[in-house]
This record gives C-alpha cells, structure tokens and sequence, in this order.
C-alpha cells in the first residue's frame, strides 16, 4: 500500500486564526482505499484540519496535492468536486425531506423542464443503499430514521458525490455498540470499493480496530503517522502528550485536610453521565480530566442546578442540598464559571463593571433593591486591581478586552458572589502565559483560604501542575480517582481513551 | 386496503386531518343551510377568499424559506391604486398592470435586501414596509376611491372563463402550477433545504441569499396580483382594500400545516386546504353578521390554535421516533 | 503574584474626563441634539404659529399616551421581546372603564378593575412567553387580536359616553398651567426610568435581554423578569388607556391603533434594539418628542395630510435600517 501514489498529500499545512497557529507545517499522506485515523487531544487541530481538507476553511500556507497535482480550492464544493467530501459531527440533515432527497441535495436528476427525476432518484439511491449493504428506504422521511440511520444518509451522499475521500468527524459518538459495529461493516465496504477513509475519534481501542494507518496531532503538529499494525496503544499515547510542563505553577497544597466541604453521591443523567460519585476536600484543589463530551462539564452544571439530573444527592458542608436552579446554588455558595465566557458567561456588549456584579446583584443594594453605586465601583475597581484586568476601566464593554483579561473579568464576577465552592471550567482557554500564571496563583490562594475549588481543564499541565488530586472522567463516568499519587500524563490519558473501560466491557477483535 | 394505508404517508397526516375538518364542515354547514352546496353560494364562498388564497400562495413560500411577509395588505391596496392611476390617466391595461406587477415585485426585493444586507428580522422589516407603503398609498390617492377604468379591464376580476370567475381560475392554476413546481422542481425545492437550516445550505453552495429575493419577490408580485384583480373586481381602487389581509393569510397558511416556528416544512397542497377552510369559515362569520373586529378575534384565535397543532404534531413525531 | 500597576491619581483623573466624552456619545445626547436642531428650524421658519404655548400644548397633550406606551415598549424591547398588543389593550381598559364607571360603579374602583384588565392581559403575554418560550411576537399578535376583538363586541363599536363629571375632569385639569396627565406621566416615566437603572430587580432585564442564558446562569429570576416586563408594558398601556378615556371623554374600541407601531418606532429611535439588552426610559421619551415635533412641523408647513403615514412608514425603516446596520459594524469591529 505505501508503494502507491497517496490519493491525498498534504506538505506543510499551517493555519493561524488571528495570531493563534492552530496547524504549523503538518504533512500527511492519505492512500487509496485506507482507513486513516487523526487523533490527538482537544484543540490539537484535528478539526481545522479536516475543514481545510473539505474546502471550509483556506489554508495559510502549504500544499494539497490530489492523486499528486497540486490543488487550490476556496470552498466546499470545490472540494466535493475535487472527489472530497465531510460527514460532520453536527448531521446536516433536513428532516421534513425524504431520506432520497437528502442524498441527492439539490443534485437530483431533472428533465429539460428542471423536474427531478422522483423514480429515477429513488433508484440511484436505492443503488447506493445496496452497494453500501444498507437498508433503508429511499422514499422514507429523513425524520423517522434514527441518528445512526441519518448518519449513513450522509454517508450515502458522500458517496453520490462520487468522493473518493470521505472524512468522518467523531462517527461514533452518538452511536450504540451494535450501531457502531454496523458502522465500522460499512467503511470497510467503502474500503473495497477504493474510497479512503479519515476519520477523527477519541477512541483508541476503535481506532485500533479498523484504521490502517494512524496520525497524531499535537498542539497543531503532526508528531508521527504509523501503520496500525506496527504500533501500539501506548505508544500513540505518548505521542499524543508528550510535552514539556514548562510552566511554572504554584506550590502544592499544604493545607489539605479531612474536612469535606462538598459531597456528591450516585449523579446520573441518563445519556449524560452515571453514578458519579466524589468528595471535595477543603484545602484541596481537585482537577477533573477527560476528553471532550466525557461529561464533565454535565455533570458541574448539574450540581450548579444549569441542568436537571435524574438521580443523585448532593451536600454541602455536611448538609444535604437540593439544587434546582442556579440561583439556589450561588445562595448557597456554589458558584460555577463557565466552559463557554463568551455566550455563557460574559455579557459582551455590557460594561465591565456590570459584568462583575452580575452574579452578586443582591449584595450590592439597600432597602427596597436600590443599588448602593458607590459599592458597585468600590467592588469593580477593587478586582480590576487585584487582579490586573488591563486595560483599567470598568466602563467599557467586556467584548473589547483581550481574551485573557475577559476570563479575569469572568473570574472576578464569581469570586464576587462570595463562592464557599467555585468549580472553573476550562480557566485558562484562550488566555496568554501571563495572565494563565496569575490565574492559577489565584485559585491556589482560594483554596488555602478553605474554598473549595474544582477545576476541569482539557490541558494536562494544567491539571497535573495545578491540583492536588485529580478525577478521570470517560463517557459519563469516572474511570479512576488518583488520589493524592503521582500521576503522569500518559496515565489520564489511558482512563480517558476509555482503554480500561474496554478492558472491562472484554476487548474484542 | 393496503392503498388506504399508504394513504397518510402519501399525502400526510396533517393534510387528511384538514381534509377531514373541511370535509364535516362542509357537511355541518351544508345540514344548517340547504342553500349551502348551491353553485351560487359555492362561488360567493370561494370568491370572498380568492385573493387571500392567492397571496397564501406567495406566502407558503416565504414561510416554507424561515420568514414571513407582513406587507402583502399593503401591496394589494398599492398595487390597486397605481393601476387605477394608471388606467385612468389612459395607460393600456396591460402595460399598467404589467408595471404594476413588476413594482410589486420590487417592494419584495426590499424586503429580501433589508434582510440579506442589514440583517433586518423579516418581521420587523414587512412591519415597516406595511406601514410606508399604505402610508403611500394614503399619500397617493389622498384616501380618494378611484374609478372609471376602461371596459377592458374588468374581465380579470369579473369576467368568467369556462363558467368559473376569472380570479378563482388564476388562483387554481396558480396554486396547481406553484403546488407542482414546489413539489418536483429542483431549484424549488432548495427551500427547503435553505428554510430549515440556512447556514448548511450555504454550505452546501446554495445561493440563499439570491433565493430569499426569489421568494419575498414572488409574495409581492402576487399580492400585487391581487391588488389588479380586486381594482377590477370592485371597478375601483380604495386604501381600504386588504386591511387584516395579512393576518388572514398567514392564518391559511399555518393551518395548511406549515410552521412557522422553524423554515423547512410545508405544502402547496395543505395551503389550499387551510384556503379552503378559511374561506368558509370566513363565509359563514360574514354571513352571520358579525363585526370584522370579532372577525379578527376568531382569526387570532385560529391562528394561535393552528401553531399549536402544527408544533404539537411535529414534536409527537419526533417523540415516536 | 504579579503586582498589578493600579491607577495613580492621574488616571482617575483620565477615567473623570472619559465619561464625560462617554455622555457626549450616548443615544440620548444626539437625540437631544437633533431635538434642538429641529426646534430650532422649525421657530425660525414658521415663527408665530409654533412658538404659541397653544402649539406645545397641543403636542404634549398628543404625546401623553405614546409617551406612556412607548415605555412599556422600550421594556419589552430591553428584555429582546416585543409587544403587539399594546394598542388593543389600551382599547379593552377604556371601553372596560367606560362600561363599569357608567355602569355605576365608583370611580376609584373602576379606575382600578380597569387597569387589573391591561394587567391581566400581559399576564397572559408574559405567562406564555416566560413559561412556554413562545416567540414573543406571536403571543402579542395574538392578543393584539383577541382584546381588540373583544372591546368591540363589548360595545358593538359604539362610543361608550356619558361618563361621570368627575371623572372626565381629570383628564382636562391643570396643575399650575400644565395639563395634569402630563404630569402623571412624566411623573410614571420618572420612576420607571429610576427603576430601571438603579433598582436590582428592574435592571436584571438589561442582563435577561442582552444574553438570557448568561443571565440564568448567573442567578437571575429570567422568567419573573421576563412576565412582568410584559404585565408592566400592558399596565402602562392601560394608564393611557384610562386618561385617553378620560380626556376625550368616552370609552372606545377604536382607541390606540397603530399606537404600537408608533411605540416602536419612538423606542428604536431612542436606542432600544430588536437584539435585546438596550434602550432607555429617557431615550424613549426623546424619540416621542422627535417624532411628535416632526409630525407638528410636517401640518404647520402644510405638508399634505396624507403622507404623514407614509412619511411614518418611512422613519421607521429608516430607524430601523440605521440601528440594524450600526449594529452590524459593532460586531464587525
């Protein structure tokens, strides 16, 4: 196989959005008729990758080659002309349509008049179909199928498309194991058929089981392509994380103790998470690790009362809470800073200084809910000092700060609410090395100060430089509680590649 | 018997209810009133409707494609007031209504700019459109009622072809003529593919934006249409033709089964329906001499009921699946 | 951690000279100032009839009631809903008054059961908008017909006179030369405009507007705000509803058409957005004002009566043009 011109070739890719590299000089070969994995950790770049092989985003520098011309092209459907084509994580369906139409969208055969074809297009679908081994019916309406169903639609119209290079975003991430079985059957008839496959997954042991080859991405890098045969888990996950903690982080706690300021027992929201259970200690600075869609995130909106959870007991400082409403949850002290500041947690176009009091309107008024203003600007410029907000003014719109000052201005807004817990997902997205420094000093400070302090993070310095004990979340569970052991990046991640969860269900071949 | 199963699939569950619902009213109506199915009454029935049915045709499309067109009661009466000008100032009928029409059409192009371009709500901005041009056309006419327009002219609103009123044949052959082209055609049936999720389509290389000026313009041209046909019909032209046309409308549309809530669903087919029944609906509350502003409470009471349903049905489906 | 450079005395001073560049640039300044300018032609052409206190009599006297829906508007707007039913509310409380007060029941009382009616009304506005999240414009289009409606069948499309002596002179009184609904209004204005800018629970709704699931993740009441930003629109429709009643002295079904249209076009005009989290109780009254001096300019230089509506029409695209496009080149930049 590596004897054959590569159908794909990329040479030095690179990519930045505004002055962020998100892909820096990455080469890959796709052959003819391979089933070739991209993995890598969340924000490694798979995803910009894919869209820049399909036509959605245009490359900065770098040259695609098909079957060895070199290729330029600005949008989708030159790349479904050039035989490409994607099958997002997000199906693009339109349900009131029949499944036929989907297939065919907008390219259905028409007569001189433009009519479509009705018997002519259900024909060449039900071809597809056939040769595809899928059983569906053309004339059948898009909405009555199933997730798995649609997604074969997409696949079907991939194939009408006459692409010889399907990509496939996360396939399996909504799917059931006999839906993904099914799955994997109709790649590798695609394979016999001589279309490629790229598809990106979290998933090792799957990865394993039907890719040819696989690629690994790292921080916009490629580190590596190698031949699923000649390799194995461990050493794709070395690839993944392998890389310096150059950053310096705060000194571990030294204050941990016994006393348990939260309790979370038998959290389950079906199709979410299941059976989450955990104590946070005060002094502690406790990390929660996993992929993307692990559930971590669910499972802290959940205990902030942002989602309904259908079983499970929660309590706090030895008593038993029931948290509804986001609201209940900052009265108690339970504050949540959300994974998303900008459509979650900021208020763009509102001055700075509102954002800050936002979450603590109540402490900041007199008799009757008049606002004592004076306070409010006391308070303001109080965290635009402590914590270095730039530029110093609490007048302008949150929109035109930096992304880093924007999350100190978020963090300000909790810590205003007076939090006895304060859970921060992702704290440090987006935000320059100086300000990241500042900010895990200041969650340190917090928890020696006795609030408890959750932090979920996607980056694995992060979490290993800056909590004391972490979680390892994977499909909706926690596979594994370090405790207060060493713990090494290549141990997460094999928690949170759902490896063990594999070894538990019985690998299979 | 296995044809009458397939039966709902063929033409939709909502379709056979409607067909059902028009079906035992027209029994009800035809028991109350002997008088009913009589060929006189047939026509005053659909006659008091035809060019609420003929801008329901126009409005199925603006809805199908994820808006709505709030200007149409404004249109007709404009459009009725330029012709009228028109013929009387000694135009030919056909290039008055020619022009007419292609004026219609531009308000259309309007609306479809002030939302391609600003990103105006198409709400917000037929409001606005409503407004100006029925304040022009107050302006135009100074609120006089025009008349005296050639012999020629009032065949279109009138006349007959075939023993059938002229403006019930245009409505039939526009509904079949649309019905068919939305049913089969394939630069038709982009909207719904646009309707249901725009950013997709773009995606996917569909013009939408060039669409969105296709179909506002054709809600126009056609409530233009209309407007020519009732300044023939009534052999005048006043500001008050089609007030709370609008909202009878959009009224027939919905109960055809169309959502209004998310683009990317409805039919010709269920629009002539929900035509159908508001015309004898409509008949029976004239008939019954009940004042138009209870006339618009039933209306906004249907309108709301049929949203209802049609967003109930679909989350029932959704459910079962 | 890092010591952070805080301001000297310098850059408060430099903040002090900021908000005032800042006042200069809000809404409610250039409004004022096109205010001026247009007030300022206008005495210099048509000197003796609009300078006649008569004249500004006359407008304020016409712009009471569109001040007092315009601001219920401007909250509705605030909170990123809309309300079409204003108009007809006003309709149903006057004929309601009208019927109770010659029905004989004391004025106080039907005042009160009048005004209970307009809340009821955005009671069921706000219950189905908050509760059920139906579009906005949807609920109101509904109610825009449903009470419309049934002010008419109430009174058959009959004007609804003799109404109490005492009733009908509070809507034609003066205090100290200025007519006393005038100053009921201003004075209802003032206290909402200072609620909503510094009373807690009025000025979540520019947090519920501006972004409502930031909001409700940040501990905000979204559905309480959002209900009674809907009654409180529907009670000042009311209010002008009673005083219209009471000025022209009769209850009619007929009142307030195109008052909501006109409210929109005010509250656009005075800064508020179709996207929610902006607008003014001051900005709203300036854009009354405006719309009501150019409407009087337009009859004192004998514009032709009929195209006031369309000249209507067109400021409010233009309103709304202008506002869609400014915001788009905020979010650009």
């Amino acid at each position: 196989m590596m004897g054959k011109q590569p159908i794909l070739s990329l040479e030095k890719i690179t990519k930045a959005f505004a002055s962020n590299t998100v892909l820096n000089e990455v080469s890959m070969n796709v052959y003819p008729g391979s089933i070739h994995a991209v993995i890598g950790e969340n924000g490694a770049g798979k995803s910009t990758l894919m869209k820049i092989i399909g036509g959605i985003y245009t490359k900065d520098s770098g040259e695609i080659c098909i079957d060895g011309k070199s290729v330029t092209y600005t949008s989708p459907s030159q790349a479904i002309a050039a035989g490409i084509s994607i099958v997002h994580q997000e199906l693009s369906i339109a349900e009131n349509l029949s499944v036929a139409h989907n297939v065919f969208c907008n390219r259905e055969p028409i007569n001189a008049f433009g009519f479509i074809r009705e018997k002519e297009l259900n024909r060449k679908v039900a071809a597809i179909f056939l040769k595809l081994g899928v059983d569906i019916d053309p004339k059948d309406r898009t909405a009555n199928l199933s997730v798995a169903q649609q997604q074969l639609v997409e696949i079907a119209k991939a194939v009408s498309q006459n692409s010889r290079l399907i990509i496939m975003d996360e396939p399996t991430s909504s799917l059931s194991d006999k839906e993904v079985d099914y799955l994997y059957s109709i790649v590798d008839g695609l394979k016999a058929e001589g279309i490629s496959i790229i598809f990106i997954s979290h998933k090792l042991n799957e990865v394993f089981r039907v890719s040819d080859c696989i690629s690994v991405l790292r921080d916009g890098n490629m580190i590596g392509t190698k031949e699923t045969s000649e390799t194995d888990m461990n050493e794709i996950i070395s690839m993944m994380v392998g890389r310096h903690i150059d950053d310096l982080f705060p000194p571990k706690s030294t204050k941990i103790t016994d006393e348990v300021i939260m309790e979370v027992s038998g959290y389950t929201k079906h199709g979410m998470f299941e059976n989450v259970n955990f104590s946070l200690k005060k002094g502690e600075i406790l990390g929660f690790s996993g992929l993307v869609g692990a559930g971590r995130t669910e499972v802290a909106r959940a205990i902030f009362g942002a989602d309904p959870i259908d079983a499970g007991e929660l309590q706090l400082h030895g008593q038993k809470v029931k948290i509804k409403y986001p609201k209940t949850a900052i009265a108690k002290g339970l504050c949540y800073l959300t994974e998303d500041r900008k459509l979650l947690g900021l208020f763009q176009t509102t001055p700075v200084k509102w954002n800050i009091v936002s979450a603590s309107l109540r402490n900041f008024v007199s008799i009757f809910g008049f606002y004592k203003k004076a306070k409010i600007n006391a308070q303001s410029i109080e965290y635009l000092k402590k914590l270095d907000i730039r530029p110093f003014n609490d007048e302008i719109q949150v929109i035109n700060l930096s992304g880093g000052n924007q999350q100190k201005v978020l963090l300000a807004k909790w810590l205003s609410a007076d939090p006895k817990v304060l859970i921060v997902d992702e704290p440090t997205r987006g935000v320059d090395v100086g300000a990241k420094s500042q900010i895990h000093n200041l969650l340190r400070e917090l928890s020696e100060a006795g609030i408890g302090v959750i932090v979920i993070s996607s980056e694995q310095p992060e979490i290993l430089g800056l909590c004391d004990r972490v979680l390892v979340f994977c499909e909706g569970k926690i596979t594994k509680d370090f405790g207060n052991t060493a713990v090494t990046q290549e141990d997460i991640m094999k928690y949170a590649s759902g490896v063990s969860l594999a070894e538990n269900r019985g690998e299979k071949e | 018997m296995n044809r009458i199963k397939t039966l709902p699939k063929k033409i939709g569950t909502h379709n056979l209810a409607l067909i059902t619902i028009n079906v035992v009213l027209i029994v009800v109506m035809a028991s109350i009133s002997p008088y009913f199915l009589t060929g006189a009454n047939i026509e005053v029935i659909l006659m008091g409707f035809v060019l609420e049915g003929i801008m329901a045709i126009g409005m199925t499309f603006v809805i199908i494609s994820g808006g709505i067109d709030l200007s149409v009661s404004s249109v007709l009466p404009f459009a009725a007031i330029i012709t009228g000008f028109m013929l009387k100032a000694g135009w030919p009928p056909f290039v008055a209504i020619i022009i007419t029409l292609i004026s219609s059409v531009l308000v259309g192009f309007f609306n479809a700019s002030l939302k391609n371009i600003l990103n105006v709500h198409p709400f917000i901005a037929t409001l606005a459109t409503m407004l100006t041009l029925r304040g022009l056309a107050l302006a135009i006419s100074s609120g006089a009622n025009l008349s005296g327009f050639p012999e020629s002219f009032f065949f279109l609103g009138q006349g007959r072809a075939l023993g059938i009123p002229f403006p019930i044949c245009v409505f039939i052959i526009l509904a079949l003529v649309m019905g068919l082209l939305l049913k089969k055609h394939r630069y038709f049936r982009q909207i719904y593919f646009i309707g249901y999720d725009p950013q997709a389509a773009k995606v996917s290389g569909m013009k939408v934006e060039r669409f969105f000026l296709f179909v506002f313009g054709l809600s126009s041209g056609l409530a233009g249409l209309a407007g020519v046909l009732a300044a023939s019909q009534y052999g005048a032209a006043h500001i008050s033709f089609g007030i709370g046309s609008e909202l009878r409308v959009i009224t027939a549309v919905v109960i055809g089964g169309t959502s209004i809530v998310r683009g990317g669903s409805g039919t010709m087919f269920g629009t002539v329906l929900g035509v159908l029944f508001m015309a004898i609906i409509y008949n029976a509350l004239v008939m019954s001499g009940i004042s138009t502003y209870w006339q618009d409470v039933v209306n906004g009471i249907m309108l709301l009921a049929a949203i209802f349903f049609v967003e109930f049905m679909k989350n029932r489906e959704k459910a079962v699946n | 951690m890092k010591k952070s450079n805080f301001g000297t005395v310098d850059q408060t001073e430099q903040q002090k000279s900021k908000l005032i560049h800042k006042l200069f640039r809000t809404r409610e300044f250039s409004l004022l100032i096109v205010i001026t300018l247009v007030f300022i032609v206008l005495a210099i052409l048509k000197t003796d009839s609009f300078l006649k206190w008569k004249n500004f009599e006359a407008i304020s006297n016409g712009m009471v009631f569109d001040l007092a829906i315009v601001s219920g508007m401007t909250i509705v707007l605030i909170l990123w809903g809309i309300d079409l039913s204003v108009g007809s509310v006003l309709a149903l409380t006057s004929v309601l008054t009208a019927m109770m007060l010659r029905g004989g029941v004391p004025i106080f009382l039907s005042v009160m059961l009048g005004l209970g009616a307009a809340a009821a009304c955005g009671a069921v506005n706000g219950f189905l908008i908050s509760r059920y999240r139906i579009a906005p414009f949807i609920v109101t289009l509904g109610m825009y017909s449903i009470a419309r409606g049934l002010a008419v069948v109430l009174t058959s499309g009959y004007y609804l006179a003799s109404l109490p002596k005492a009733f009908v002179t509070v809507g034609r009184s003066k205090l100290l030369g200025v007519p006393l609904s005038i100053i009921i209004i201003v004075l209802l204005l003032v206290v909402l405009g200072i609620l909503l800018k510094h009373n807690r629970f009025f000025s979540q709704m520019y947090f519920v507007g501006n972004n409502p699931k930031a909001a409700e993740l940040s501990g905000h009441d979204v559905k309480l705000v959002l209900f009674f930003g809907y009654v409180i629109s529907s009670l000042m429709a009311g209010v002008a509803g009673i005083l219209m009643t009471s000025r022209l002295a009769m209850g009619f079904s007929g009142f307030g058409q195109l008052a909501e249209l006109r409210a929109i076009a005010a509250a656009v005009i005075g800064g508020a957005s179709f996207s929610g989290g902006e607008g003014s109780i001051i900005g709203a009254a300036l854009g009354v004002i405006l719309l009501a001096l150019i409407n009087n300019g337009f009859v004192l230089l004998n514009g032709p009566p009929d195209w006031q509506q369309a000249v209507s029409g067109i400021i409010l695209i233009v309103a709304v043009g202008v506002d869609a496009y400014r915001r788009r080149k905020e979010r650009r930049e």
